[in-house]
């Protein structure tokens, strides 16, 4: 049995070995290279579209991911490519943020893009910057003119992606209830820059799995095990 | 203006049915119109008045006047109904109490009756009080599990005009199938869905909606009596303080032993803002959903009844 995250950009696979592979999401089909339809438990966005035994939502899949690193974990805060995912463990509910793109990895590409670079460089930019640049839009695309106006006063591009990470973690901050024990997971969550920023808007430390990528894909394998 | 003549009555969902029928005319809620419909209104906030108000100034729902429940209910319908107004087609405006008031309610309803021509035939009160009798029987078949959510909201949406026809509705009155075994039991609070096949996906990820909070209100208000129906209108949840249709609901959860709660929410909808308040208050795991234009059940949404449904799954 395998599990396997199919999202947006990137395809995620978990193994029973204890191994994961990641690939672009049109790649998918290098993942499951000689296993049986009745051998995935599929989750993500397209769960529904590629061959699987079983499918379940990302939200149930980041439950049971969750807690293999962390088995007290109280909120999964998810931040994907398209969406932000809020996952209040302790009494079962969930919020979903998929209207606006300026709390999800989509405007993080968007701003990369804009700015010449690659997303990977954001986080070491971010550590680089003097003085976060003040961006105060709560909407992505006014969020960017805001970066330029910033970027004519004389702010460095590392400033300017501070000041976007700070208003990133903003907005998915007010999403986060109360709690002790909260683990980030998504492929965005490897950008330090973004983390650093979270972590100081809402003044703690939050948990971190080695591949916050891969959770969701390791949280179908481990559903299908738990209930075969 | 005053309607002589049998006319069609649009109403912009609860106004008592009994009194358009006791005064010779049609009721047609322009709402029940609205999930199948295409129209796409270029200047809106809630899809569901501005969507009425496009077909009714578009001619492509025909009414003879309009009654719009202004007060106690929904400023966007104020508004819209009064761009109908000014588009051309008679309009009364209804307005329920804040405070239950029974007086204000009988004169509310007085005045309606003048709009509607003033002969009352107190007969049609009691003809509709016996549909509303079969309905009564229906929605407990479904909170027994033995009709499906789906058949029975088709059933309940329908009683707040009783299709314009007493006779040939009450034949309608039968429900499809008996559906089979739901894995949950869900209450869906708020205003209804804007989506024609909501309860069909709900029930697809194994939620039997055991409670329709809106639709309910058409079937259970009523009366014999303008006196009786006042007293009984006066209570229509919706158009009171949160804190009495909390409840009010919290009875009805208990009653219907659900495992869950669904909470529809409407974009541009100000019951939006009692999201906070209800998910405190009520003791069940909650799902909020926003809708926004009408249509089937998009996948966002989708995605969320599924994660929901499973998550009851885990519930301890
Ligand atoms: S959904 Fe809200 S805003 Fe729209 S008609 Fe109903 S009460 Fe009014």
């Amino acid at each position: 049995m395998i599990g396997l995250d199919v999202g947006s950009t990137t395809a995620k696979a978990a193994y029973p070995e204890g191994k994961f592979r990641i690939v672009e999401s049109r790649n998918w089909r290098e993942l499951t290279d000689g296993i049986a339809p009745c051998d995935i438990v599929s989750t993500g966005y397209f769960r529904k579209s590629v061959p699987h035994k079983l499918a379940i939502t990302e939200i149930t899949a980041a439950a049971f991911g969750a807690r293999e690193y962390f088995p007290d974990a109280e909120v999964i805060v998810d931040i994907g490519g398209q969406d932000t995912k809020v996952i209040d463990l302790r009494n079962n509910t969930f919020l979903l943020n998929d209207k606006c793109s300026a709390g999800t990895g989509a405007f993080l590409e968007f701003t990369a893009k804009y700015l010449g670079i690659q997303v990977s460089e954001l986080g070491d930019l971010h550590m680089r910057a003097k003085k976060a640049a003040q961006l105060n839009s709560t909407c992505g695309v006014f969020a960017i003119s805001e970066m330029i106006s910033r970027m004519v006063e004389g702010a460095s591009v590392e400033d300017v992606v501070a000041g976007m990470h700070y208003s990133f973690a903003r907005r998915v901050a007010k999403l986060i209830p109360e709690a002790d024990r909260i683990v980030l997971i998504g492929g965005t969550v490897k950008n330090r820059g973004l983390t650093a920023a979270l972590e100081e808007v809402a003044g703690k430390r939050f948990l971190i799995p080695p591949a916050p990528q891969t959770v969701n894909a390791l949280g179908a394998l481990r559903y299908s095990e738990e209930r075969p | 203006m005053i309607l002589t003549s049998m006319s069609t009555v649009g109403i912009t969902a609860l106004v008592p049915p009994e009194l358009i029928f006791a005064c010779g005319h049609m009721p047609l809620d322009v709402n029940n119109h609205v999930p199948s419909s295409a129209e796409h209104p270029v200047s809106k906030l809630c899809a569901w008045t501005a969507t009425w108000r496009e077909m009714l100034l578009q001619k492509r729902l025909q009414v003879d006047s309009l009654v719009v429940v202004a007060g106690g209910d929904c400023h966007n319908a104020l508004a819209d109904g009064q761009r109908v107004a000014l588009g051309g087609i008679p309009a009364h405006f209804f307005f329920y109490p804040f405070d239950g008031d029974t007086d204000y309610m009988e004169a509310q309803m007085q005045r309606l009756v003048l709009h509607l021509g003033g002969e009352v035939d107190k007969a049609k009160f009691r003809e509709v009080g016996l549909a509303k009798e079969l309905g009564m029987r229906l929605e407990q078949m479904r909170i027994e599990g033995r009709i499906s959510g789906a058949d029975a909201f088709r059933i309940l949406i329908s009683f707040s005009d009783l299709c314009g026809d007493i006779p040939a509705f009450m034949e309608q009155l039968v429900p499809e199938k008996r559906h089979e075994e739901a894995k949950f039991r869900v209450g869906l609070i708020g205003v209804p869905p804007i989506y024609k096949d909501f309860h069909e996906v709900a029930e697809s990820f194994g939620m039997h909606i055991a409670y329709d909070e809106l639709p309910y209100e058409f079937l259970r208000l009523g009366g014999n009596s303008m006196a009786e129906l006042a007293k009984s209108y006066a209570g229509y949840t919706f158009a009171r303080s949160l804190g009495y249709r909390l409840d009010f609901l919290e009875r009805e959860l208990a009653r219907r032993r659900v495992d869950g709660v669904i909470h529809y929410t409407q974009f541009a909808c100000h019951h939006l803002l009692e999201d906070d308040v209800l998910r405190r208050r009520l003791d069940y795991p909650v799902l909020t959903v926003q809708g926004d234009m009408p249509g089937s059940t998009p996948e966002q949404v989708k995605l969320r009844l599924e994660a929901f449904s499973e998550m009851l799954g885990r519930a301890p």
